[in-house]
């Protein structure tokens, strides 16, 4: 049985309480209240009366991990963190990042977190479909067993299917869309990059204004960028303003890597993120 | 006019542009449609490079380093072979044509090879047909 959503607010605060009376933390992040109830906004308790405003309810969906980069290092942070939270939280330690000594994560288990936009029940179509997080210091509710194992890259099958010219079609479709507001960018705990490379001038990368060509570019090159290391949250299709699939892309750039290496990103802090790695028994055929 | 291929050849310093010139010296025949740029290492290559490339027109990317083992820098090879798997994967989802970008290990000593290979792409490429899908239209 899940542990309702006002039970782990309350444990929430309550650990967010403690941790910033003794001092152990300069900073929790967690989620407060936004325009109203079913719009949580990203939160920094710095203080004890802080507490007060933190809220935790299924609409919670932001990635926390990605203010941790924020700060300096070094900095006493504690952040909750939902089952792929905590996974970028993983693989930001393994990046060094952060230093897993200067965290302390408040793991939550959670079971139909709603998009606040649509107030569909997300699952493991748009994200990695765990329950319970990887790593954590303290957990705030119940661990979830029990439920159906889905494999979040069942989705794929109908675009992997697809005919080239037809998904080359849908994506041009999806990209010439894009108003390149950088909403994913600045959702994703793992775009931390400054500047990033489409910001850049010497060389210039691709074109700044939303032109089919510049997004075709931008889009590409972080999806390559974010290979091996995207956690699947899911937090840039649901930021995004005109409703870009980009977490379909995602799922198979994390799949194809998954096959060719081995290794999901943000599961051990002991593994080293696949581009930055490499075996010499590498196969060859991974370039047919 | 028939289609001429616009291939662009990304070869690293140490294996196979020496390769190439390899086969130029001992006057092997080969396309001329490959326009070769000289990197240092295989692994210099920004998976950026073969997307502008192909948005400015080139039909084909053939990329071209050292054998897995071989590598000047020791290990620059084995990192780029990781992220050109990636770079041909992405191309593929992205519902570009997988035969458009190529990788070969070719060494210095391989100037037949790197014939063979410019020989075998081109005809490839030309099969395909002209690549208009990431090209920018002016």
């Amino acid at each position: 049985m899940a542990t309702s959503f006002k039970q782990i607010e309350e444990n929430l605060k309550n650990e967010a309480r403690k941790l910033l009376e003794e001092g152990k933390v300069s900073l929790v992040l967690a989620y407060g209240r936004g325009y109203d109830e079913d719009h949580p906004v990203p939160f920094v308790a710095r203080v004890v009366a802080d507490v007060e405003n933190m809220v935790f309810n299924e609409y919670c969906t932001a990635n926390m991990a990605r203010y941790l980069v924020r700060y300096p290092r070094g900095t006493k942070m504690a952040i909750a963190v939902k089952p792929a939270d905590s996974r970028a939280v993983v693989q930001l330690i393994q990046e060094d990042k952060i230093k897993r000594e200067d965290v302390i994560l408040l793991g939550i288990p959670v079971i139909g977190m709603k998009n606040s936009k649509t107030g569909e029940v997300i699952d493991s179509k748009t994200t990695c479909g765990m329950y319970n997080p990887v790593l954590y210091d303290v957990l705030l509710g119940e661990e979830i067993h029990g439920q159906t194992v889905v494999s979040p890259y069942d989705v794929l099958a109908e675009y992997e299917a697809m005919d080239k010219d037809a998904r080359f079609a849908f994506w041009k479709k999806e990209f010439d869309k894009c108003i390149r507001c950088y909403a994913c960018r600045k959702a994703c705990p793992m775009c931390y990059c400054d500047p990033c490379f489409i910001d850049q001038n010497k060389p210039k990368w691709g074109d700044k204004s939303p032109q089919p060509h510049g997004n075709l570019m931008y889009h590409l090159t972080r999806f390559h960028h974010l290979a091996g290391r995207c956690i699947d949250c899911g937090e840039c299709s649901r930021a995004c303003p005109v409703d870009i699939p980009l977490y379909l892309f995602h799922k198979k750039v994390a799949k194809e890597c998954e096959e060719m290496f081995g290794q999901a990103a943000g599961k051990s802090i002991q593994d080293k993120p696949v581009l930055v790695n490499f075996r010499v028994d590498d196969s060859d055929k991974i370039l047919e | 006019m028939s289609f001429e291929p616009k291939i662009l050849g990304i070869a690293c310093n140490w294996c196979t542009y020496t390769g190439a010139d390899l086969a130029g010296t001992t006057r092997l025949q080969y396309p001329q449609n490959t326009r070769v740029v000289r990197v240092m290492c295989s692994s210099r290559i920004n998976p950026s490079f073969i997307f502008r490339a192909f948005q400015l027109g080139a039909d084909g990317v053939l990329v071209g380093g050292c054998h897995p083992g071989d590598c000047h820098y020791n290990t620059g090879n084995l990192y780029a072979r990781r992220r050109l798997a990636v770079t041909k994967k992405i191309l593929e989802f992205s519902g570009m044509e997988p035969g458009r970008f190529r990788v070969e290990w070719i060494s210095a000593s391989e100037g037949n090879k790197f014939a063979e290979v410019v020989r075998e792409f081109t005809e490839q490429i030309r099969n395909l047909g002209p690549q208009t899908k990431f090209k920018i239209e002016k």
